[in-house]
């Protein structure tokens, strides 16, 4: 039998709201695709590995390790960056605000990851309690802060989204 | 990297599909361990056959007597099922302790168990559920007791190109507990798991699983332990007389993770207290 050869995979997908149509390397990974790909560098490589949470995106609404996942894999779907997020007002989503009031960045690296989690977190449950983002954040990785700013500006954000 | 990536959307065209592409394949869910190693290098294949896209694999099923669980359904995926809810206490115990968040989102039932490893908590639970494993090649079904899968670390008895399609777990009136020792409350690889289920016919055990992770070559069912409390009334002498007993079951090792001794010890800890937990709670049932 004729074996099928290699060659790219074309992938049509929703990226913050835009379709894309693009031919990628069946290897691609999520995270090269974003970065790469698109150009996309907000969502960082951290550890490569599904440990540190700083490549974290989402896909149809939930947060994944983009550094794990075959790009392929998002096809006819919706993947929103941390380039995605906005305000109802088109600027500064709420938990960019609380973030940059609260003092939860310091070298930043981690935070996107951090935000998406946080996203995904507030949208199946907006009114989360503070054990609640502990758990969701278990996957995200912060040398800087030490946890306790990013938590408070979680908490601050739900009363703005 | 592999240089193909193939998308079937049915078993049928997955068995259709398989001859045409290089042998050099293999089955992409989750990708959480897969694209692991392929990122570290470590994963030499032409092409990925990636199973997410299979609809058949993604659901649980309830029968009169059991719970068939689709092996494409993500670990965060589970509870959202109220015959896992209400029938696998165990494995939703696990499900907080597995991974994070996000990779909870991507790791499926099946990868776990076809990913073999010894710290695997849902495969881990399962076999304390009683869960047989159902795999399929080109249409053809077998099925083992899902503890009987596993031949060694990463080894499976999977044949070339059989897939895991479910888990299908029987329905019986039990009760349990996953307790998990690892560097942090929340998600790291475990240093030693526990897996209990028991049946209660008033405060005696009528019937019990004891199934551990991280503490042998494999994910271990602690036959000898669950067979010594069977029988005896839930109570600490019982929980002290299982701890002694699994210690002499497992066969830890001294890695990276933790020490061959404080892992047996563990083992004994975890069962005591995951007894302990069952007798208070049927306690303050009155």
């Amino acid at each position: 039998m004729k074996k099928i050869s290699g060659g790219n995979f074309k992938l049509k997908c929703l990226v913050n709201g835009r379709k894309i149509n693009r031919e990628i390397e069946p290897g691609r990974t999520l995270l090269e695709f974003i970065r790469e790909d698109l150009g996309l560098k907000g969502t960082k490589e951290g550890c490569g590995e599904g440990e540190c949470g700083a490549c974290l995106a989402l896909v149809d609404g939930k947060a994944v390790n983009s550094c794990l996942m075959a790009a392929a894999q998002l096809q006819g779907g919706e993947l929103v960056t941390i380039e995605g997020l906005k305000g109802r007002d088109g600027g500064l989503h709420p938990l960019q605000k609380t973030f940059m009031e609260e003092g939860a960045v310091q070298c930043g690296f981690c935070i996107p990851g951090v935000i998406i989690a946080a996203e995904a977190l507030l949208r199946k449950n907006p009114a989360a309690t503070v054990d609640d983002i502990k758990m969701e954040l278990t996957g995200n990785i912060c040398r800087c802060t030490g946890y306790e700013k990013i938590i408070g500006a979680v908490k601050k954000a739900e009363s703005l989204m | 990297m592999p240089e193909l990536i193939i998308r079937p959307r049915t078993l049928k065209e997955l068995w259709k599909i398989l001859p045409t592409i290089s042998a050099k394949r293999k089955y992409l869910a989750g990708g959480t361990d897969l694209v692991t190693a392929a990122n570290a290098g470590f994963d030499a294949c032409d092409a990925w056959v990636d199973i997410s896209g299979l609809k058949e694999l993604q659901s649980v099923k309830e029968t009169k007597t059991s719970v068939l669980i689709g092996a494409g359904v993500r670990i965060a995926g589970l509870e959202a099922w109220g015959a896992v809810r209400r029938w696998l206490p165990v494995l939703t115990a696990a499900i907080p302790h597995f991974a994070s968040p996000s990779l909870r989102n991507m790791a499926t039932v099946g990868g776990n168990a076809a990913n073999a490893s010894p710290c695997a908590d849902a495969v881990c639970a399962l076999c304390a559920e009683r869960a047989e494993v159902i795999l399929e090649l080109k249409g053809k079904k077998r099925r083992l007791p899902l503890s009987a899968l596993f031949k060694g670390p990463k080894q499976t008895g999977i044949k070339k190109d059989e897939l895991i399609t479910a888990f299908e777990v029987p329905k019986w009136p039990h009760t349990g507990a996953y307790l998990k020792l690892g560097p942090r409350a929340y998600f790291g690889i475990s240093k030693a798991a526990v897996a209990l289920a028991i049946e209660l016919d008033g405060d005696k055990i009528k019937s019990a699983s004891v199934a551990l992770a991280s503490v042998a070559p494999v994910p271990l069912m602690a036959v000898k332990t669950a067979g010594c409390i069977t029988g005896r009334i839930l109570s600490p002498e019982t929980a002290r007389a299982a701890a002694a007993l699994v210690k002499t079951e497992v066969s830890p090792i001294t890695d990276a993770r933790s020490d061959a001794d404080y892992r047996r010890e563990m083992c004994g800890v975890l069962l005591e207290r995951a007894l302990l937990g069952c007798e208070e709670r049927l306690k303050a049932e009155g």
